[in-house]
């Protein structure tokens, strides 16, 4: 699993595209929703694009706990389905919304932390982890590569 | 004999020294070069606690140790070219706020057609003033790490930034993030 994140409009879905040619994407941002099984997926690279909308979902929905434990379920689901096929990579882009002035209204205080939340189990369980400021990536987490 | 121009890039969030970092920049330079300071100012005083600050940042510059020449131009830099010679070291602060003036001096802000247009603007306005000058230095803010879908127009407003400021790192031949007054070298050789 590759965690890929960074601020609005740095270049992050042109950096991934690069990296991983060809591949399936599944994306908040046309309106998909969050899959939980990916076993119908026929690629064996996918990219999942836009995490911090499906989280602003889960928060709308959930309180903060019960939408870790979702979010944490999904994130199992879909190391699953990686780990069943070596072939198989997943990409996760996620943009980092964590960094302003404390929102004034509840919901978007508690799509905040669960946010910021969700980023570091994602990034826990990610074997690699870039961050990309305006087209330069900055290796956060190396992975195993040989 | 002059280098090729050069042109660096500094950013950082509001009040992290970006400013500060680039006029000692500018001015390091100048005293290497033995070039002119000019500071392109782009804010227009829309009230009169900017005007006072503007005001003083100007007295700043022009009694300091260093000479610095003040150009003043909110939307259009590129007419301020021709003005600008290869002894020149210019430092433009910042692009935020040029960004705001020239998305709301009269246009259609849900035109993409226009949207573009003022992007392009930005960019070659910097980059012709660049290729005159000796150094050019361009300042702008990091605001782009939290919600933008909100309103419509923070996010067009955020796009044309995130934008901007990835070709300005393209075409750096420097840049700086600055984080609580220190600077981090993101791009070039030191």
């Amino acid at each position: 699993m590759h965690f890929v994140t960074g601020g609005a409009f740095n270049g992050k879905r042109a950096w991934v595209k690069k990296t991983y040619p060809d591949a399936c994407w599944l994306s908040a941002y046309e309106n998909v929703p969050m899959p939980s099984l990916l076993n119908d997926i026929d690629k064996n690279l996918l990219v999942l694009e836009g995490i911090e909308i499906w989280l602003k979902e889960l928060s709308d929905q959930n309180d903060a706990n019960q939408s870790r434990e979702i979010w944490k379920h999904h994130l199992e689901a879909w190391g699953d389905w990686e780990k069943a096929n070596t072939k198989r990579q997943l990409v996760v882009i996620g943009t980092d919304i964590t960094k302003g002035i404390v929102p004034m209204e509840k919901d978007n205080r508690l799509w905040r932390d669960v946010t910021g939340w969700a980023f570091q189990d994602l990034a826990a369980k990610a074997e690699k982890v870039d961050l990309i400021w305006y087209g330069i990536d900055q290796t956060l987490k190396p992975g195993g590569d040989m | 004999m002059a280098d090729s121009p050069s042109l660096i890039f500094v950013t950082g969030g509001v009040r992290s020294g970006k400013s500060r970092f680039a006029e000692k920049l500018a001015t390091e330079i100048a005293m290497k070069t033995r070039g002119q300071l000019n500071y392109l100012a782009t804010g227009v005083p829309s009230d009169c606690e900017m005007f006072a600050r503007i005001e003083k940042h100007r007295r700043e510059r022009e009694t300091g140790k260093h000479h610095w020449k003040t150009m003043e131009k909110s939307v259009q830099i590129e007419e301020l070219t021709l003005a600008v010679n290869n002894h020149d070291i210019i430092l433009l602060d910042c692009v935020t706020t040029l960004l705001n003036n020239e998305l709301f001096s009269g246009g259609d802000v849900r035109d993409e057609t226009f949207l573009s247009k003022v992007k392009e603007k930005i960019m070659k306005g910097i980059m012709a003033i660049k290729n005159r000058a000796s150094t050019m230095i361009v300042v702008s803010n990091e605001v782009l790490n939290e919600p933008l879908a909100g309103n419509e127009l923070v996010f067009t407003y955020g796009k044309l930034l995130g934008q901007i400021h990835q070709q300005l790192v393209q075409e750096a031949d420097k840049v700086f993030l600055i984080e609580v007054g220190i600077p981090i070298l993101m791009k070039g050789a030191k």
